[in-house]
């Protein structure tokens, strides 16, 4: 959480971000190699989790105590579990744990983040006042404690988890649109809409939105990484993913310490995994920011 | 100065009482009361039983007045007993909040350790191997969880090495070497994980810095290079480095749950998850309004160490 905290601070400072679109992206994707592996990487991910069903050789919850604790094999290529499950199968299956955490924790927390910015960077005044104190409040208490104690009360599963992240994720994100939204609403033709008589909402949605969008996308690049990180952390701890579901932090916690010198690869593997995950939502933001940001742009 | 100072701490009075009731409400939203839960994990207590609990927690009160019993209690430094144990929290801290600090102390020292010289001598040698070296190490630390590294590291350590950290805590007055067996491997891997957000934010100032024109005369002048790296840019490229090990100190003081739990240090980290798993609220809400506090405290005093490292901010 640490990281995830400092990541997203490097981020506050986003001055003004001009998303000249795809083709930027494309051009930063192809000038620098980690951009092109990080893509890559984020694909492959997405893949392994669609198509789980079919890449994945052995049912994830089928036991085989017969083959308990067996070391990699050309059968088992990650080895087996303590009641004889297939590792490799349930790090397959682990990603889709992983990403429908990410997707809907990062989209709440966005969507979220992203209304109360919008309305907070647009009214100012005591509404502003109000919320920013809020967000003040949320951000005050550390983003783990928070999301700990969140899915204590609720109760710990992956849905519950996923809010935790949620709640975690919207006051960074608040904050960053609404300095966004403060900046665009310099801009002459904000002036110009006002000055015309077009509705508010109008002016949000089609006059200052644009120019949210692009620090918006890069910090919920960073947090989907984040947010994969706090699952598995919450799993770990026993109040993310129950078991018998292949989560990969829960793998680690349940079996990868409880038999970590007879069989490291229980614990290796899914560590791997949500590293590689983590790392390539990690990278992928970096490149965003590289294409969008005119001044990092020159500076790199 | 001294106004500004003022200011901040009265603004951060809201703030904290915001995050008070927030933390109290959440503890309250969980249908039925943390006694209940508490009874029913247990199972076999009387309703007559339960009564008397309650009554002598305090739990059979209007929520207001519970919260400002509480409010009272974090004021005045005594904040009640514990549930689950029935000591009285502020001797739990006591004996937690020094391993964490420890723990905090030890993993930033070997954090800024790694972190400062990694990210200058990245950013001098911009684009060559050596650069990107550092940044793919410091990616890689902002990806690598730190419960996995911490499983790896005892389950390496015990594999190739046959050794296992020291078991039962010691303080470090008590038996220095013990206590710094137990400590180093879980402040090398909290550090490892903090220098990699420190090491990317000190290469990317310093080579902004490096652009200034202020450094452009240093070297004019003649200057040696690590005359002009460490004394000319560096002070100044450290700004937002501060803000980040700020933010991190708050982190890690905040407990570094996961590695805590892992390493079984018995820290604020490992208390609070302990109690959030016992559902003992109380010990909960102190804990994670003392890190509020700690936090608010000390994103104040990196304000103010701006303005020491920056002769150009001043505060009004």
């Amino acid at each position: 959480m640490a990281t995830a905290t400092a990541r997203v601070s490097e981020f506050e400072t986003i001055p003004s971000v001009s998303p000249s679109g795809t083709r930027a992206l494309w051009a930063a994707i192809r000038r620098k190699p980690l951009g092109a592996a990080s893509a890559l990487l984020i694909v492959l991910i997405v893949f392994t989790a669609i198509f789980a069903d079919v890449i994945a050789p052995y049912d994830p919850l089928a036991a085989q105590p017969e083959i308990r604790l067996a070391p990699p094999s050309r059968a088992h290529l990650f080895g087996t579990d303590d009641i004889g499950r297939d590792v490799f199968s349930r790090v397959i299956y682990g990603s889709r744990i992983s990403l429908w955490v990410g997707l809907l924790a990062v989209g709440i927390g966005t969507l979220v983040g992203m209304v109360i910015g919008l309305a907070s960077g647009y009214w100012e005044g005591n509404l502003d006042m109000v919320l920013q104190r809020i967000m003040d409040a949320i951000q005050a208490i550390p983003g783990l404690m928070l999301a700990l104690a969140i899915v204590s009360v609720l109760k710990p599963n992956t849905t519950n988890a996923m809010l935790a992240i949620a709640v975690v994720i919207i006051p960074g994100n608040s904050r960053i649109v609404r300095g966004a939204v403060l900046s665009a609403k310099q801009n002459r033709y904000v002036e110009a809409a006002e000055a015309l008589g077009c509705r508010q909402l109008h002016i949000l949605a089609l006059h200052i939105l644009p120019n949210v969008t692009a620090p918006i996308l890069i910090i919920a690049s960073i947090w989907f990484g984040n947010a994969i990180l706090i699952e598995a952390t919450l799993s770990f701890l026993g109040l993310g993913t129950q078991p018998p579901t292949p989560s990969w932090g829960l793998m680690l916690s349940s079996t990868g310490r409880a038999f970590m010198e007879q069989a490291p690869w229980l614990a290796i593997f899914p560590g791997l995994a949500i590293s590689l995950a983590v790392l390539g939502f990690n990278l992928f933001g970096d490149t965003l920011r590289d294409a969008w940001d005119p001044k990092l742009r020159s500076n790199r | 100065m001294y106004k500004y100072v003022i200011r901040r701490f009265l603004l951060a009075v809201p703030v904290l009482l915001l995050s008070s009731l927030i933390v109290f409400g959440l503890m309250r939203v969980m249908p039925g009361d943390a006694l209940t839960a508490l009874m029913a994990e247990s199972g076999n207590v009387s309703e007559r039983e339960l009564a008397k609990l309650r009554k002598d927690l305090g739990l059979d009160r209007p929520y207001h007045e519970q919260y400002l019993i509480w409010l009272w209690q974090m004021v005045s430094f005594n904040p009640g007993y514990s549930i689950f144990t029935n000591e009285p929290i502020a001797v739990a801290l006591k004996k937690a909040i020094p391993v964490t600090f420890e723990l905090a102390t030890l993993a930033m020292i070997l954090g800024l350790a790694i972190a400062v010289p990694v990210g200058v001598l990245s950013a001098i040698k911009q684009d060559t191997p050596a650069d990107y070296t550092g940044r793919v190490v410091a990616v890689s630390g902002l990806s690598l969880p730190d419960f996995w590294l911490g499983t790896l590291v005892i389950t390496f350590a015990a594999i190739w090495f046959r050794w296992i950290p020291p078991l039962g805590y010691a303080s470090f007055w008590d038996s220095p070497t013990k206590n710094l067996q137990q400590f180093l491997l879980p402040a090398a891997v909290l550090g490892f994980r903090l220098s990699a957000a420190t090491m990317r934010m000190t290469r990317s100032t310093v080579l902004e810095v490096l652009r200034e024109d202020y450094v452009r005369t240093a070297w004019a002048k003649g200057l040696a290079g690590r005359i002009v790296v460490y004394k000319h840019a560096l002070k100044n490229a450290l700004i937002p480095v501060v803000t980040i090990v700020g933010g991190q100190l708050g982190t890690l003081l905040a407990g570094a749950v996961v590695v805590e739990t892992i390493f079984a240090l018995p820290g604020m980290g490992r208390l609070t998850v302990e109690a959030i798993l016992f559902r003992d609220y109380p010990v909960v809400q102190t804990n994670v309004m003392l890190v509020a506090g700690i936090l608010v405290t000390l994103n104040l005093l990196v304000d103010l160490t701006y303005a020491w490292l920056d002769p150009r901010i001043r505060y009004r």
